[in-house]
């Protein structure tokens, strides 16, 4: 039967509407710049800066609401490239590689960069590899692709179950950085700054699902952006004069190392520092320049390969392959987040060399000069503590103290500008971990729903389809609200965890499920329980054989079982029975560039059936 | 559809099957190969200083990625034409 396409024509006000939103963020740090000059207190300037710029994404999350179940789950496949770009840098990046990220290059300098090169080779090899494929099937979540792909239940319950590691670890990860900030700058315990990020991505996820997911994270984007980039360009000129600050830092490679030398740091012993730092405040050891000192040549290449699989094949982005009107769209709109995450990768090495610049450039003063200014207001926000431990009247790089996760935002106090500027830095973190953690929380709430409650219950009768949503994504939220208050938790291990995780569970199958007709359903059942069995013993004995204990122990594990993975695919595929022949057409459909998007074409034919038997 | 017409559209679409996966191989490899040699020679690179970085730093940083930007958006120009060929060769049939 043939099926007529929808015609699926985007809002051609959108670009009025975003110039809207920039202009009111604009608006509002212009307001509260001169309300510093009149005399506003700093904590009144925070709070205003992060809360308005909330309740804005609130009401377009409102205003995007929906009860229509293509809307919910795939933003009615009608988002423009760019926008939908927008969301998967977002998601990349994440409010992990805002803070933390930017953190781990203080710390790790040069060893650091494997991460942010590993997010934009991932995204490379989705572009190239899955996306195409998955937005040509369009089904709503990763597991039903297998499903669409294999006509298999089991294989959709089972990639269902087995990404439920994961992307928990990844939700965990955003909303611990997305509270630190707030329990920074707002009156709150950290308990209570959890539950507020936790109702507000709940409520974003539940009013309407993708749709306002999409809608209220490109106005998150945007302002993360903005918040991101006036600082940091206000910081450059500053230093260097120039308004360019990813080609101008350059020239403070020089100072940077002056400084560094100065203040005691010295060139680290490889294996003398153990791997990435974590979230507890340390002293920054390693010169930013020195090559393979904290994590070695193997362990930075296994680094950038675990990101760069774990990337290409994290389900929260795949997830998103569904939402735009075609496979040419969808794989522009990877294009332009390959570009945005470039974009940021390559300015977070400019935040850490100016904040180093001016933090040890301050420190060898000290005893000339006393304590710079910034000293007491990154104590009073628990970024910095420094002790003069042997007594000398100066401050060494081991008498400092700093926390990881604290860099991004201490660059505008240690450059000496006004608080706004603070307060914009950690706006636009927030709302990119906001917008992360509301697709994390949504592509497992859906994929509960749809793939697991759906396998029970094909046909929704016992309770319709978004209810069971809603359901899950609350439960998911509580869940990890709980988990946040017992648990101690680390964002950027938590993230490597979660990315190597996906990269042995998820790539060889995607792999051999887009580019092999040969595969099986049973190769794609053992090669995803072979992934994720081989790493996931390789994390429980970690304390006992000292296998990933640390970042790159964990990526070099992902490595291996990733290759074992693939390797069981292939075997088990060839060693079983030939794919039938509506396998193989199914297989050549999904390579087919054009035409309609075969999940519609499926479930449109079942409803049809419904109906006949009905 | 006739026997001709069939053959004709899988030609068709073994050629652009094809041509999809030169164009992937291509763009992955030319990228990873990069990537690879950028980190096994970084200490040698890091001698020679470009644009007041160290080389070796200022690939793994900048170069690379601008560099995949690039390629990628040559991907998704080149992968167009490939479909719409595609498309074009299955309007004639």
């Amino acid at each position: 039967m043939a099926l007529q396409s929808r015609q699926r024509t985007p809002n051609p006000h959108l670009g009025a509407y975003y110039g809207i939103v920039a202009s009111l963020f604009v608006s509002l740090a212009i307001l509260l710049a001169m309300a510093e000059q009149l005399g506003w207190s700093h904590r009144s300037i925070a709070r205003l800066m992060i809360l308005m710029p909330m309740i804005l994404y609130m009401a377009i999350a409102v205003a995007a609401r929906t009860l229509n179940i293509e809307d919910f789950f795939v933003s009615g496949r009608r988002v423009p490239q760019v926008y939908n770009g927008f969301l998967l840098a977002a998601i990349t990046v994440g409010g992990t590689g805002f803070f933390a990220y930017t953190g781990a290059l203080f710390f790790a300098g040069f060893d650091g960069l494997a991460i942010g090169l590993g997010w934009v080779c991932g995204l490379l090899l989705a572009g190239v590899l899955f996306v195409p494929y998955l937005r040509r099937v369009g089904a709503y979540t990763l597991p039903a692709f297998f499903e669409q792909r294999f006509r298999s239940r089991q294989t959709r319950i089972v990639a269902s179950a087995l990404q439920i590691a994961p992307i928990f670890l990844l939700v965990t990860a955003e909303v611990n950085i997305a509270a630190m900030v707030l329990s920074i700058f707002l009156p709150a315990a950290f308990w209570l700054c959890v539950l507020i990020v936790i109702l507000f991505i709940a409520a974003t996820g539940i009013l309407g699902g993708m749709r306002a997911l999409t809608w209220s994270g490109s106005a998150q984007f945007i302002t993360g952006s903005l918040g991101l980039a006036i600082p940091l360009t206000i910081v450059a000129v500053v230093l260097t004069n120039l308004p360019a600050p990813q080609f101008t830092y350059g020239e403070m490679l020089g100072s940077l190392t002056n400084a560094e030398a100065a203040s005691g740091v010295a060139t680290a012993d490889p294996g003398s520092l153990t791997g990435l730092p974590g979230h507890e405040p340390a002293a920054a050891e390693k010169p930013f320049l020195q090559t393979f000192g904290m994590i070695s040549e193997a362990g930075y290449f296994a680094l950038f390969v675990c990101f760069a699989l774990g990337t290409a094949a994290l389900p929260s982005l795949l997830a998103r392959s569904g939402v735009t009107a075609s496979v040419a769209d969808q794989r522009r709109s990877t294009a332009w987040a390959l570009l945005l995450v470039a974009l940021f990768a390559i300015t977070a090495p400019a935040i850490v060399v100016f904040a180093k610049v001016l933090m040890f450039g301050d420190i060898v003063l000290i005893p000339m000069q006393g304590l710079p200014a910034w000293f007491n207001g990154l104590s009073e926000m628990n970024i910095f503590r420094a002790t003069d431990l042997n007594g000398d009247g100066s401050i060494s790089v081991r008498d400092m103290l700093i926390a990881r996760d604290g860099i991004a935002l201490a660059l505008p106090m240690l450059a000496a500008l006004p608080y706004i500027l603070t307060a914009l830095i950690a706006a636009a973190g927030l709302a990119i971990a906001l917008a992360a953690s509301g697709s994390h929380l949504f592509t497992l709430g859906a994929s509960l729903a749809d793939d697991l409650y759906r396998s029970i219950d094909p046909q929704p009768i016992i309770l319709p389809r978004l209810l069971v949503a809603w359901g899950s994504i609350g439960a998911i939220a509580l869940l990890t609200a709980i988990y946040l208050l017992i648990a101690d938790v680390d964002s950027l291990s938590y993230a490597v965890t979660a990315f190597a995780l996906v990269a042995a569970t998820f790539f060889p199958v995607l792999f051999l499920s887009t580019w092999w007709q040969r595969c099986t359903v049973w190769g794609a059942l053992v090669s995803m329980a072979t992934g994720f069995g081989i790493l996931f013993l390789c994390l429980i004995a970690g304390g006992l054989f000292g296998i990933a204990e640390t970042a790159a122990g964990t990526a070099a594990a992902a490595l291996i079982s990733a290759v074992l993975a693939l390797a069981a695919g292939i075997g088990t595929s060839l060693y079983g029975p030939a794919p039938s022949a509506t396998d193989i057409t199914f297989f050549e459909a999904m390579r087919r560039p054009d035409g309609e998007t075969l999940y519609d074409q499926a479930e449109a034919q079942a409803e049809i059936a419904r109906r006949k038997t009905d | 559809m006739t026997e001709q017409a069939i053959e004709i559209e899988n030609a068709a679409r073994d050629r652009h099957q094809l041509r999809t996966l030169a164009v992937a191989v291509t763009t992955v490899s030319v990228v990873l190969f990069a990537v690879a040699v950028a980190i096994i020679y970084a200490f040698a690179l890091n001698r020679i200083w470009f644009l007041h970085f160290p080389l070796g730093f200022y690939l793994l940083a900048q170069g690379l990625l601008i560099f995949a930007v690039f390629v990628t958006f040559w991907y998704v120009r080149v992968q167009e034409k490939i479909d719409l060929t595609r498309s074009m060769n299955e309007e004639v049939t």
